[in-house]
């Protein structure tokens, strides 16, 4: 999984790309590092280069929204297709990370 | 002018327990490599001025390294190390030929009869001192981990077979399939090591059971250890929470919330067989959609929801679905789904299908066997994941002795 970082103003968009697996471990830790942003901050996660993502994955979504929640971020996610878009409906990801237009 | 100063080596791992083995005719030259040794930090050495001494001695000695002369008296070199390599042993023992201008073909004759590595004749003790550091940390690191290897061995062999064991006991099962008219079929293998797959059965009434199938993300020990929680939580449920499965998946969910360190989840799945109104009540937490086979054809059901673990407030929802005679459900891990066969190609939600209808036209007797046999074909028997499989059918009993008491 390969994974780029954009700041702009007060939204930082995290671009995810590839295959996310449980081989992935690091670039996962930073992944959730790159949320290190201010109270208020928004952080939208762009999946629609993400072509797999297997159960350690989807446990970054998880990851990710708690780490939302302590640091009171707001998170979106958009563009999830196919394989990874059929995971998150299973998984009412949805429900819990909200979809940006 | 000490040597430490000469030769300023890395001092690494304290050698001082080490033993080395001598075998020089020339008693000076024993002195000289002895003193590099104890350069080096190494004090327990024994020398052997010739073959049939050094064949004798090295059992009692019981070196750690072996340093031989090329031209040793009373030896044939190569037999020498072909002997020492045959007795297991010394299969592993670094043994280090010492020769001065060692033709390239003797260095090779030298290797393949069994020598470690080769040292010039006169050595410099830098040279001689890292050698001699070199293969007897590799030996000492080579020992540990073997040894570690067969001690986690055995603890992971008996952790397996404790996981195994967390499934229902199949007289047990049998029983229990053969009171409510059901034939239930489990398949349940761990991968190489211990894994998060967990699946269990409950009798809630003369007609009513339930059947759990969880998923404790991760791999190895960690997950395994959330499936044995999982199951004591599963085991302290009282009834009325395996009545009704939204209410029995949202008490795990609460006190898994609680337990489960952050990321950590549990997909899960729990159906009840009602056979008095006929229906498979049923509520997911993010499992791999089930199957259920009905005379019209193959369904999916419906298991989405938050895994278990998540979020303390989630919610579930039971839904239902008409389960008569002869009417199956079949229950999987994802390790069916997420297998990959020789081309990477990997099964999906839409392949696990068609296995399974092709199974119910062409083995409607046994169709997990049939699948099971398919999946084993195209993407073979090492997994890396635990896979549980789950077939139960409702079906009439053919002979019966006595009319039914209801």
């Amino acid at each position: 999984m390969d994974f780029t970082v954009s700041d702009v103003h007060d939204l930082t968009e995290i671009r995810l790309s590839g295959r996310m697996t449980f081989t992935d471990h690091n670039a996962f830790r930073s992944v959730i590092a790159a949320m290190d942003r201010p109270a208020g901050h928004r952080v939208v996660f762009d999946l629609s280069d993400l072509e797999f993502v297997d159960s350690t994955g989807l446990g970054v979504f998880f990851i990710a929204h708690d780490t939302a929640r302590r640091k009171d971020l707001r998170l979106a996610m958009q563009g999830a297709r196919d394989q990874v878009h059929r995971v998150f409906r299973a998984a009412n990801l949805h429900g819990i990370i909200p979809v940006s237009a | 002018m000490a040597s430490g100063q000469l030769y300023a080596l890395d001092l690494g791992q304290p050698l001082g327990d080490r033993k080395v083995l001598i075998a020089d005719d020339s008693l000076y030259d024993q002195r000289i490599l002895s003193r590099f040794l104890h350069w080096a930090g190494i004090t327990r050495i024994a020398c052997v001025s010739n073959g049939p001494e050094l064949l004798s001695c090295i059992g009692a000695f019981d070196p750690d390294l072996l340093v031989v002369d090329a031209d040793l008296a009373c030896a044939d070199l190569l037999a020498l190390c072909r002997e020492l390599r045959s007795n297991p042993r010394w299969h592993d023992l670094p043994i280090l030929v010492q020769g001065a201008q060692m033709t390239d073909q003797m260095r090779t004759l030298c290797f393949q009869a069994g020598a470690t590595d080769l040292l010039g004749k006169p050595v410099n003790p830098g040279e001689c001192i890292a050698r001699v550091r070199y293969h007897l940390e590799r030996r000492s690191m080579v020992q540990e981990l073997r040894a570690f290897r067969e001690r986690v061995g055995q603890d992971l062999g008996q952790a397996r077979a404790m996981q195994l064991s967390l499934a229902p006991e199949p007289l047990w099962l049998e029983a229990l399939a053969d009171r409510h008219h059901l034939s239930i079929a489990p398949v349940f293998e761990t991968s190489d090591e211990v894994g998060g797959d967990f699946w269990t059965a409950f009798e809630i009434d003369a007609e009513r059971i339930g059947v759990f199938i969880a998923d404790l993300s991760g791999h190895g020990i960690a997950a395994a250890i959330n499936a044995f929680r999982l199951h004591t939580l599963l085991a302290r449920q009282p009834m009325e929470e395996l009545m009704e499965p939204a209410r029995l998946l949202t008490s795990l969910n609460q006190r898994l919330s609680a337990i489960l360190a952050r990321g950590q989840f549990a997909t899960a799945f729990y159906g009840v067989i009602d056979r008095g109104s006929d229906r498979l009540h049923y509520a997911g937490a993010g499992s791999p959609p089930p199957l259920l086979a009905r005379a019209g054809g193959l369904s999916v059901l419906d298991s989405s929801g938050l895994p278990l673990g998540i979020l303390e407030e989630a919610g579930y929802v039971t839904r239902s679905a008409p389960f008569r005679d002869g009417d199956a459900l079949f229950l999987y891990s994802d390790a069916m789904t997420e297998a990959q066969d020789a081309d990477d190609t990997m099964l999906g939600d839409d392949g696990l299908a068609d296995l399974v209808a092709q199974a119910l036209a062409e083995a409607p007797a046994w169709p997990l066997l049939w699948v099971m046999t398919r999946f084993t074909e195209r993407f073979g028997t090492r997994l890396c994941d635990d896979l549980t499989a789950l077939w139960i059918a409702r079906q009439d009993v053919p002979d019966r002795l006595f009319p039914p008491s209801d």
